[in-house]
């Protein structure tokens, strides 16, 4: 009896061993790469590039990893740190995750491939510099949105408000959103929309490219904030506290035609064109407009985040990997991403003329113009303390923007917190 | 355990010989049945945190080689102005949330204690909120107290509050604390309710009747009867609740991110900021280091002080 037992166990890891080798075998001529990502379902673009690299690339296979949006730095970072191996492509969501995972080696330095495989730096304008840490960049872009004004028609023919144009101020932007705001109650309007981010109010004020929010004196954001707070206590927008208790996103409004106007991102046109589709979004006839500019500085100035695709140091499969993301960032990869109203890393003529001509998109030639911009500053510069800056900064804003502190003070706040990081 | 093993052996010296090896014997069965729990202790509790205490002390980024921090991570604490914030607002936190959830549940276990109709039905609802998932009931929390359309404003509102005067709740600096608080207070009530009714339903009915003899009134029995029999059950309720207030975090992070500015920041929720923000582990074990000690220090007191007062 128990020699039978025994002689089972043998046959079976026998058997197990044998069936081992193949899968070795099989492993040597098929390499399956893992792409840490987040959002799958939401995003049009991941399968397409998939569908499209398999197809040339037979050998290799792409599965993903969904790490989900609202901790995608934290959950990634922490995986990587237990040194796994299991991912192998990653996605940079924001500039504070790129610098944690920089000054943690998580990251494979890109420069030799990028001399090897001759690829051009020129394609991506200067957004290949602004990702680049002490001489070495760590990710290629392959998704580059910019900030502009989203706007309803319906809403604005309502009003009897023309609507906005390519070349506002800041401050004709505020009077606009005042004479289109209206109604009471359920019926009212709001004439724009703040979201509850740190950059809505912040961005405007290094379009001109003479500050940085890394900077570590912020007294030049005074008059961004005092704009947006006269606006939020004339009631054209809503209030920021409503807005953060309620965990509203921006889009409800939008799709419910209860704002005029929004300033967000790029990435937002791809999601009101499908949500129209589906009937979601009441927003039909809507239209964009060239974000609006301070006071002396040029119609077309905007900010901009960079999505890329990195390495990671651990991964078994560097080369393959390394391929991947030169595709996805390089021109194939471009063209699939802006089949889906997506704006890829390389903008040029054709990359817009793809998007524009995306069926949904706005027909009118203003909003065709207004995606053509002047110049773009990053979000928030590469720095090493760029996470720990962002918080700061996000606190003194929330501070700001529900009454709790005046202006002054948290502003004061940001210059000392700030301070005490840049001593540590 | 071992001074009962002594005076066995003092009892029955001849016997010592061949009881020892029982004796061991028995030991071992025993230590073999908290085995796999101490072992689960050691490897996923213990070990982490004497590896915290050890972190304090060093510089680790979770990826680099680590480096010997010496008392520099120590030095911090003082520069760090969130830190000091962070913990002044756990000592607020506790010392607003424990005495609250304690007369709370105090009067709740009274209540229900009571033969009164749906004593049943009264009791599971008031422990609901304690086994209710803490993200969805924050959520409603959240809603029911908006500032500009919440149903707490709104009857604050029909009662006559001016509308300028309403508490704006989690998104004044004011009042996010006590949003918080209350929050926590309503969370856990329900739990040291229970502790409570054991111990209420624990207290000798004739000592009740002695005092009702003796012309006690109600306050009265309350006074020089119930409480003094609660004691131990609210000795173990305070330290339970102090270093669950010390502890506090999940519900901060659902209600206010430690917000406005930081006005709900807690130790906490600083350790999780230093540690999966700034990926600076030596520097968040320090602070855990702090409240490690803050907690400790206070659960030897508040047992001085009750020990004190039973003798």
């Amino acid at each position: 009896m128990t020699k039978h037992w025994l002689r089972r166990i043998a046959a079976g890891t026998a058997l197990g061993a044998v069936l081992a080798a193949t899968g070795l075998a099989h492993a040597a001529d098929q390499v399956t790469l893992n792409w840490a990502l987040w959002d799958w379902a939401a995003t049009p673009y991941y399968q397409p590039l998939i569908d499209a690299y398999e197809a040339a690339h037979p050998d290799v296979k792409i599965t993903y990893t969904d790490l989900g949006s609202a901790d995608y730095d934290t959950v990634l970072q922490t995986q990587l740190t237990g040194g796994s191996s299991d991912l192998d492509v990653i996605t940079i969501k924001d500039i504070p995750g790129y610098a944690n995972l920089i000054s943690a080696n998580l990251l494979t330095p890109l420069d030799d491939y990028i001399k090897a495989q001759n690829i051009d730096p020129k394609i991506y304008g200067g957004v290949l510099d602004s990702l680049t840490v002490d001489g070495k960049v760590y990710s290629l872009p392959f998704r580059s949105d910019f900030w502009l004004l989203y706007y309803n028609k319906d809403l604005f023919d309502k009003a009897g408000v023309p609507y906005p144009t390519n070349d506002m101020t800041l401050d004709q932007f505020a009077d606009m959103a005042r004479k289109v705001t209206s109604g009471f109650g359920a019926d009212k309007v709001y004439g724009t929309h703040f979201h509850v981010w740190r950059s809505v109010v912040q961005l405007p004020a290094v379009f001109d490219g003479k500050h940085t929010v890394v900077d570590g004196n912020y007294d030049f954001l005074k008059p961004y904030y005092e704009r947006v707070l006269k606006l939020q206590d004339e009631g054209v927008v809503m209030s920021y506290s409503q807005l953060k208790t309620s965990n509203t996103h921006y889009s409800g409004p939008f799709y419910n035609q209860q704002i005029a106007s929004m300033p967000m991102g790029s990435w937002f046109i791809a999601t009101n064109i499908a949500k129209v589709k589906t009937g979601e979004s009441k927003a039909v006839h809507w239209g964009l407009a060239k974000y609006p500019h301070p006071d002396g500085v040029p119609a077309g100035s905007t900010a901009s985040t960079v999505t890329g695709l990195s390495v990671a140091a651990n991964s078994k499969h560097q080369q393959a990997a390394l391929d991947f993301v030169k595709f996805v960032s390089g021109p194939e990869g471009a063209a699939v991403v802006a089949k889906t109203g997506t704006f890829p890393a390389i903008t040029n003529d054709e990359v817009l003329k793809t998007i524009t001509s995306t069926p949904g998109f706005p027909d009118d030639q203003q909003s065709k113009d207004a995606l053509v911009t002047t110049s773009r500053v990053l979000e928030i510069p590469v720095s090493p303390i760029a996470p720990q800056i962002d918080l700061v900064l996000s606190r003194a804003h929330d501070a700001i923007m529900t009454g709790s502190e005046t202006i002054d003070q948290g502003i004061a706040d940001m210059n000392k917190g700030v301070a005490e990081l840049q001593k540590k | 355990m071992s001074s009962v093993a002594d005076t066995t052996y003092d009892q029955s010296r001849p016997a010592a010989a061949t009881r020892r090896p029982r004796q061991w014997r028995k030991s071992l069965v025993a230590y073999s049945f908290i085995a796999p729990n101490f072992l689960g202790f050691t490897i996923f509790t213990l070990g982490p945190i004497l590896f915290s205490f050890a972190l304090a002390f060093l510089h680790w980024d979770g990826s680099n080689p680590i480096t010997f921090a010496g008392l520099d991570n120590f030095w911090r604490l003082f520069n760090d102005s969130a830190f000091i914030t962070a913990f002044w607002n756990t000592i607020l936190y506790t010392a607003l949330s424990v005495p609250l959830t304690l007369v709370c549940a105090l009067g709740l276990a009274m209540l229900v204690n009571q033969r009164i109709p749906g004593r049943n039905f009264l009791r599971a609802a008031m422990f609901f909120p304690y086994v209710a998932s803490l993200v969805a009931v924050a959520v409603v929390w959240n809603m029911l107290f908006n500032p500009e359309m919440g149903p707490v404003n709104m009857v604050l509102y029909t009662l006559g509050v001016d509308p300028k005067a309403l508490p704006r709740w989690a998104a004044d600096r004011n009042w996010a604390m006590i949003t918080v608080v209350l929050f926590g207070v309503w969370k856990s009530m329900g739990y040291y309710m229970v502790i409570y009714l054991a111990g209420l339903q624990g207290i000798n009915r004739d000592l009740y009747e002695a005092a009702s003899i003796d012309g006690a009134g109600a306050w009265q029995r309350f006074v020089y009867v119930t409480l003094p029999q609660l004691g131990p059950t609210t000795l173990f309720v305070t330290v339970m609740l102090t270093i669950q207030s010390f502890k506090v975090f999940d519900q901060i992070y659902l209600l206010t991110q430690g917000g406005p500015g930081t006005s709900t920041l807690v130790l906490v929720y600083h350790i999780y900021n230093e540690a999966f923000i700034s990926w600076d582990l030596g520097y968040s074990s320090m602070v855990a280091l702090v409240l490690f000690f803050v907690v400790l220090t206070v659960t030897i007191v508040q047992f001085r002080y009750t020990r004190q007062q039973t003798t």
